[in-house]
């Protein structure tokens, strides 16, 4: 990953993305059951205890930063991630969340991420994933699933794990996902810059 | 502003010595004015809930959280205090009892449901998955399931090949809501999954049934069913009037999603708003009454 200090990558980004209210679009993927709702309402200070599956997509805006994310949440049935595409157009960042404990679809899960990583319109994007579920005891750390899903063949976007626990808070600390957001946003645009 | 005012001088000054001087005038405390001047239902309890509520009376406001043993106690307790004879006023009784009923009824309510919702679904709970097998039998009589972890739940519209997974915050009150409406309205139950299984104004009949228990429980929490459950259930309402309520919704839910013909599912949060929108109006009516009527065989 390219290092470099991120306030002044804040500075470069804020430059670049001159509209008024520095929006940034995050789509928020992954198969069903993997705690996107719950990472949503969690970044958004929201009750959490009575989630219902996601049929169609949720969206909630967050005030981060002085920047205003609009996080996009889809549903990840299989019968309904082939309208995924509909929302790729304009992502600054793609947040792909993984059940740990769910290894008998951690294969799955790696072929929805590698379909997502080979979309046109996702090039270049940066991605975060989230290793989800780490207060299960079952559940695999982030470097045995990085490794799984061979996160360090990525050369073409700025990318990072975090394990996380969508359910107690840790791992994705309101300022926190945001703040690694605008880091990967802006390593891209130095990238493009140099 | 000016609102606040006169709702703060109202409610701590001025309604004790109006309430006061039409007792006067015309013999009856409040509470028997609410019995009296009003039909059994959701004007009558709401006015004593409000009337038992703001009143200074620590015996009348406790009686709001009786239980159901001691409640005729209370009755007998109110009416001494406000010294109301029974030979004056013969149905004042029954008619406060009622009232109490329905209120004390809507809490405890919410408490077994609460519990429903917190029990989780667990595939080592035999009765759990008695039930879940169950809601199978009902809607496709006809296809037996190959196993119990299979792509077949998708057909009734669950999310992959094993429900577990899909009951989350609503716990065993989402599945004992969809077992409660195949097996009381088979038909319809039947009916419903048809539409939701058509090709392009479809959606998930199982997660949409988890969603509106959703809607159904938030609705409850909120206080908004009380007119509907003061209007239907005049008593103690219990699990099953929610149940009832529940199939209402999934069976109007459906209807409704038809006429609007939705451009895909993605498209559900927009409708579900909507639809939810559409309930809590009704519920703005002193007379609703959210129930399922089916046209009647023959």
């Amino acid at each position: 990953m390219v290092v470099c200090s991120s306030q002044g990558l804040l500075s470069i980004l804020r430059k670049l993305k001159s509209t008024p209210d520095q929006e940034v679009r995050i789509l928020l993927l992954g198969l069903d059951n993997g705690g996107k709702t719950t990472l949503l309402k969690q970044l958004a200070s929201e009750d959490i205890s009575h989630i219902t599956p996601t049929q169609g997509f949720n969206i909630k805006s967050v005030q981060s930063q002085g920047f205003k994310l609009n996080v996009w949440d889809i549903g990840g049935q299989r019968k309904i991630r082939p309208y995924w595409r509909n929302y790729f157009e304009n992502t600054d960042v793609l947040i792909y969340v993984i059940d740990s404990a769910d290894r008998k679809r951690f294969e799955e899960t790696g072929q929805e991420l590698a379909e997502l990583l080979d979309e046109e319109k996702l090039s270049g994007v940066p991605v975060l994933i989230f290793a989800n579920k780490q207060d299960l005891l079952t559940a695999a750390p982030a470097s045995e699933i990085a490794e799984g899903l061979n996160l360090h063949t990525i050369r073409d976007r700025m990318w990072q794990i975090q394990s996380c626990s969508a359910l107690t808070g840790e791992g994705i600390q309101v300022s926190y996902t945001p703040h690694i957001c605008v880091v990967l946003m802006s390593e891209r645009l130095h990238l493009h810059m140099r | 502003m000016l609102g606040y005012i006169w709702q703060y001088v109202y409610t701590s000054f001025l309604r004790y010595w109006v309430k006061w001087f039409i007792r006067q005038a015309t013999g009856k405390c409040e509470l028997q004015r609410i019995c009296s001047g009003y039909k059994p239902g959701a004007t009558r309890a709401t006015k004593a809930e409000y009337s038992l509520q703001s009143s200074k009376n620590q015996v009348l406001r406790q009686a709001l959280k009786t239980n159901k043993d001691n409640l005729e106690q209370r009755v007998d307790q109110i009416m001494q205090e406000k010294n109301i004879k029974p030979q004056k006023d013969p149905l004042f009784k029954e008619s406060l009892t009622v009232c109490l009923l329905q209120i004390t009824g809507y809490s405890s309510l919410y408490v077994s449901v609460e519990d429903l919702r917190k029990e989780v679904f667990s595939s080592d709970n035999p009765e759990h998955e008695a039930m879940l097998l169950k809601l199978w039998d009902l809607l496709m009589p006809t296809v037996k399931l190959e196993s119990r972890i299979t792509k077949q739940w998708g057909d009734i519209g669950f999310q992959g090949d094993d429900p577990k997974t899909d009951f989350r915050g609503m716990g065993m009150l989402g599945l004992i809501n969809l077992v409660f409406f195949s097996e009381n309205y088979t038909e319809e139950a039947r009916q419903v999954l048809s539409h939701a299984n058509h090709p392009k104004l479809g959606y998930s009949y199982a997660i949409v049934g988890i969603n509106l228990t959703e809607m159904a429980y938030s609705l409850l929490k909120s206080g908004a069913l009380k007119p509907h459950f003061y209007n239907t259930v005049l008593g103690t309402p219990e699990l099953q009037h929610f149940h009832q309520l529940y199939c209402y919704l999934a069976y109007e839910f459906d209807k409704f999603w038809l006429s609007e013909e939705p451009e895909s599912i993605m498209q559900f949060n927009q409708y579900r708003e909507k639809f939810h929108n559409n309930i809590k109006a009704h519920l703005q009516d002193p007379d609703v009454s959210l129930i399922l009527t089916v046209r009647t065989k023959a």
